[in-house]
């Protein structure tokens, strides 16, 4: 098993040669995390016709823009779950665009989560050491987290919906993000 | 301006664009303060925390895509397909991709015009940012008549329960999208340290936690709500009064209940 940084040095070789217009390396990229990326997607979208429908644009835009990519701007599997997750929020909020087109879902069944790890390429002792630090968070914290990264929530409409001062939402937010960070800091 | 060092002002900021929580022309000016003004010190507090969120990715419940998502992908970077449309559900109405083409050639347009310099980048973040606002009301008020009209659509009533006999709630549950617009009236807003907390009941197993909001002044509110793909035999809808900012279960007084059967 390949450790972290092995890992983000193959995703960087990786991001080089499909900015090559290497569809190999597409290939690859899209094995390693089409499963995390996908159960993002499904996490805020909801149904599996839409998600699939965004993860297909996810990665062609990981495709298109990866010569954009910059090392100095993140890892690439967070460079990636950026776009994944914009992407979801924007197709939630124009969900009903697709429906006044009169255009039915390819697939409107429900599913159980698959068990087991997202993907190999997060390791289960990472995995872990996240579930503690989650765990390790107040309720105060967490809510806000949630709402912003899952349901595309901007800081006032979270204020607005749990009433409470933006400031405190502020507070929470910064101080549930630096929590986590502490927490997990050895895998960054 | 550039900054020296991480403060807990500039760690807020960093966090709120990192979740994603920044409203739009904030985030625009967020993001010229990163590129344009190049600050080191914020784009690397921005980085460690998509770093950390990527890592609370890894712990969602795993959903695997269809396998055919592959080769439609590969075949369309193989250049085999020009156009994106395999992407996207086959019948899009004419007048929404029109938009959507135009309002991209404007931007590619103002974006290459406008490269070179700062003050014109600035107003074209400005419109971008006005743009997506608008696109984004449009998309509401679009969610809330195609819900509201389409034949799958199911109705749920929720009525008040306990100290708020005349509060009144109903669920508009488009199934084909796994979606529930949930409105809310004569609610009266929950006490200071209180909120609403909305709950999924299963036939079996606990509930589920839905969202954590609050009601407007004149007792309304209206929440647009996925359904976890991973839910099934709803049995029950029902708020509680919960402390503040929500609880893994239930512990409060009903407010509002509905039966799903």
């Amino acid at each position: 098993m390949p450790d972290q940084r092995d890992i983000e040095r193959e995703d960087h070789e990786l991001l080089r040669r499909m900015a090559a217009k290497d569809s190999a390396a597409l290939d690859a990229f899209y094995e390693r995390y089409n499963r995390l990326t996908f159960s993002l997607v499904m996490r805020i979208v909801g149904n599996r016709a839409d998600a699939e429908d965004v993860i297909l644009d996810v990665f062609w835009q990981a495709w298109q823009q990866a010569s954009r990519y910059d090392v100095s701007r993140g890892k690439p599997v967070s460079w990636l779950l950026t776009i994944a997750r914009t992407r979801a929020i924007d197709c939630i909020r124009s969900v009903a665009r697709q429906r006044t087109t009169g255009d039915q879902p390819e697939d409107t069944h429900k599913e159980s989560p698959t068990p087991g790890e997202t993907d190999m390429f997060v390791l289960a002792d990472v995995r872990q050491a996240v579930q503690e630090a989650l765990r390790t968070l107040s309720e105060e914290q967490r809510v806000p987290l949630e709402l912003a990264y899952f349901q595309g929530m901007s800081h006032s409409e979270i204020a607005a919906a749990l009433r409470q001062p933006l400031g405190t939402v502020k507070d929470r937010i910064r101080t549930g993000m630096a929590h986590l960070k502490k927490r997990l800091k050895a895998y960054l | 301006m550039k900054h020296s060092q991480i403060t807990d002002d500039l760690q807020g900021q960093a966090s709120l664009y990192a979740l994603g929580a920044m409203p739009v022309g904030e985030a625009s000016e967020y993001v010229r303060h990163l590129e344009d003004e190049d600050c080191a010190v914020c784009r690397k507090a921005v980085t460690e925390l998509q770093s950390v969120m990527s890592l609370v990715v890894s712990t969602l419940p795993v959903h695997d895509p269809s396998p055919a998502l592959k080769a439609r992908l590969l075949e369309q970077a193989q250049g085999t397909r020009h156009a994106r449309t395999p992407f996207s559900p086959a019948k899009r109405r004419w007048i929404d991709w029109a938009a959507g083409v135009t309002a991209a050639a404007v931007l590619v347009l103002l974006a290459a015009v406008m490269s070179d310099n700062a003050e014109l980048r600035r107003l074209r973040d400005v419109l971008t940012a006005r743009i997506s606002e608008l696109q984004a009301q449009n998309d509401e008020q679009r969610l809330l008549v195609a819900t509201l009209s389409s034949s799958d659509v199911r109705v749920v009533n929720l009525a008040g329960q306990g100290s708020t006999p005349a509060a009144t709630g109903r669920i508009f549950w488009n199934q084909a999208k796994g979606r529930w617009l949930f409105y809310v009236y004569s609610l009266p807003p929950a006490p200071d340290e209180r909120s609403f907390q909305l709950w999924f009941v299963p036939a079996g197993g606990n509930p589920v936690s839905v969202s954590v909001f609050n009601t407007q002044p004149d007792g309304s509110a209206a929440l647009d709500i996925p359904v976890p793909g991973n839910l099934s035999d709803l049995m029950a809808a029902a708020v509680t009064t919960e402390p503040a900012g929500g609880v893994p279960q239930p512990t409060g007084p009903f407010a509002l209940l509905g039966s799903l059967d």
